[in-house]
């Protein structure tokens, strides 16, 4: 008995970097890091969805594209917590997880000066959320303010879907 | 044997006890240090700074930094501040919110009346919690919620009216309760008041204002000639459209008519985070900057009414579109009105400044009066009746607080 709970200290101890490498906990969005998702996204259509877990229309539309992203395994499915920090990584997954969002590509914001992220994404961007970015395959990026439709996340990956063919 | 295994476990436990601090540290620094300067309680580590003068023209600063809300004062126009007092103790989840703040309101017996926000659970659900001061700032009674109600509150606003009550308007979302049990959907959050006589140790019962109004903005109050409070918030208008509107109380009790500022026709389920600014100036004139991203017009804009919030002027477009011009405060200050606002340009964000000498009919051209090359808070602006400041916590440089010049 109490060697299970030594065993499991020790396991509390080793938990910092083991957490950090754990699957599903979202990557620091940086300085330079939208220019890298782009380009590791090139030529894939792609979702990109901006949210935060203190956003109340934020926690009504993520399970729904949690199941968005199980319907369209063809498409890829971004997502990056654009709260302003401090966020909180733990509750920031939880949030994924229960959406059914933990395989998703998932980042937080990781600077302070979150007006320079922005402005890399979208110079016009004031910080609204939620917003999803569709990137086509030929690059074209159609931006929804606010809550997306399913239907036209649908429609769009329809499209995306003829243009492959 | 078993003495032996304690020993052991003695050990372990030390060994833990003295890790977990520095993991707990670890974790703090990882999600605040990229906003704040640094951890502790001091002004330069600061993330959000509200300042507010007393009626005998001492500046009183409360601020949000490593964890806790303190407060300190300069009877030198912010050269130099007295020792800070901390108003939390315990180590509460503040609500961090971009348009979150904590606030103060001192009265003419140099009373002070302070609130701020909390995230009180792990769903993010808010509480709005106040506290006073009798002793001229030295210490702070605990705070305590502004009502007994547990639902989600947020962005509350405060201030003295002239004959030295307390006013606080906030948003609340208690009426989403009862419209889900009776199976209609609820949009947004009730903005709801109380007031309190005794320099905010109890507040009156809470009341409602108005319903259905956007829900992640910060609220712009201030009095009018009469000492009747003005409360300007983004509201949810029919079809998911928000734009802002205006209410003057008839008394602290007594809500008026709801009238809207602009038809901007932003519709959208979202969070803007990003509220309105108000001030009167002594032409008994209203003047109202906010930001909107709606079909009709994009961008920062200000508009005056002069017949108490029931119509206002065509929007006047603040700023240039191409910087992301955000976060609009505008003031009537002894020499006329000053606006500010933020601008960013891919590198740093400066303080963009007009002033108008003829109650708001025209404008300055915009100087450039700070900047800076981190995060920084919102550019807020006070009066002391003799001058109009800048007030500007920025990660980088520290504390602004800095006459406008040439403003008379």
């Amino acid at each position: 008995m109490k060697r299970h709970f030594l065993a499991a200290l020790i396991l509390l101890a080793t938990l910092p970097s083991g957490l950090a490498a754990e699957a599903g906990t979202p990557k620091p969005f940086e300085r330079g890091s939208w220019q890298k998702l782009l380009h590791a996204h090139a030529g894939h259509p792609t979702l990109v969805h901006f949210w935060g877990v203190t956003c109340g229309p934020c926690k009504v539309e993520l399970p729904q594209l949690g199941r968005f992203m199980k319907d369209h395994p063809d498409i890829d499915v971004v997502t990056i917590s654009a709260d302003l920090v401090p966020n909180l990584p733990e509750a920031t997954r939880s949030m994924l997880d229960g959406a059914g969002l933990a395989s998703a590509e998932n980042w937080m914001f990781g600077d302070g000066f979150a007006e320079r992220l922005r402005f890399e994404i979208d110079p016009a961007w004031q910080g609204d959320i939620p917003r999803t970015m569709l990137i086509a395959r030929d690059g074209t990026i159609t931006t929804i303010e606010g809550s997306a439709e399913i239907a036209d996340l649908d429609k769009w990956s329809a499209t995306q879907a003829a243009a492959s063919r | 044997m078993t003495s032996r295994k304690s020993a052991g476990w003695i050990v372990l436990a030390t060994a833990m006890l003295a890790a977990l601090p520095n993991l707990a540290k670890a974790q703090m620094s990882h999600q605040h240090a990229s906003e704040a300067a640094c951890e502790d309680t001091a002004l330069r580590c600061a993330t959000k700074v509200t300042p507010a003068f007393a009626p005998d023209g001492t500046l009183w600063l409360t601020w949000m930094a490593g964890g806790q809300i303190s407060v300190a004062s300069s009877k030198d126009q912010g050269k130099s501040f007295s020792t800070l007092v901390q108003v939390t103790r315990d180590r509460l989840n503040l609500d961090w919110g971009p348009d979150a703040r904590p606030k103060l309101a001192i009265d003419a017996k140099g009373d002070i009346a302070l609130a701020f926000s909390i995230f009180r659970d792990q769903a993010f659900n808010g509480q709005v919690l106040t506290t006073r001061s009798t002793d001229g700032g030295r210490s702070f009674d605990p705070p305590k919620p502004i009502t007994a109600n547990n639902e989600s509150q947020r962005f509350e606003a405060i201030g003295f009216d002239p004959a030295g009550a307390v006013f606080a308007v906030w948003l609340d979302k208690r009426n989403r309760v009862p419209a889900q049990q009776r199976g209609e959907k609820y949009d947004g959050a009730g903005l709801f008041f109380a007031s309190s006589k005794d320099g905010g140790a109890t507040y009156s019962d809470a009341r409602l204002a108005a319903d259905n109004t956007c829900e992640c903005c910060r609220l712009a109050l201030a009095f009018d000639g009469a000492g009747h409070p003005v409360v300007v918030f983004r509201n949810i208008f029919e079809g998911g459209v928000r734009d802002h509107a205006i209410v003057t109380f008839t008394d602290l009790a007594t809500p008026g008519e709801v009238h809207r500022v602009s038809r901007d026709d932003w519709q959208i389920a979202a969070c803007p985070h990003h509220g309105p600014s108000l001030t009167i100036s002594s032409e008994g004139t209203y003047h109202v900057t906010w930001y909107t991203n709606g079909k009709a017009r994009k961008g920062l804009f200000y508009a005056r009414s002069r017949d108490g919030g029931k119509t206002f002027s065509d929007p006047l477009p603040i700023g240039q579109l191409n910087r992301s011009p955000s976060r609009p405060q505008v003031i009537a200050g002894p020499h006329g009105l000053v606006m500010a606002w933020k601008e960013f340009d891919g590198q740093k964000t400066s303080i963009n400044l007009m002033t108008s000498h003829d109650d708001g009919a025209t404008w300055s051209k915009p100087v450039v009066i700070a900047d800076t090359t981190d995060s920084s808070d919102h550019p807020l602006l006070v009066t002391d009746r003799r001058q109009t400041y800048l007030s500007w916590m920025t990660k980088a440089d520290g504390y602004h607080f800095q006459a406008i010049e040439g403003e008379p």
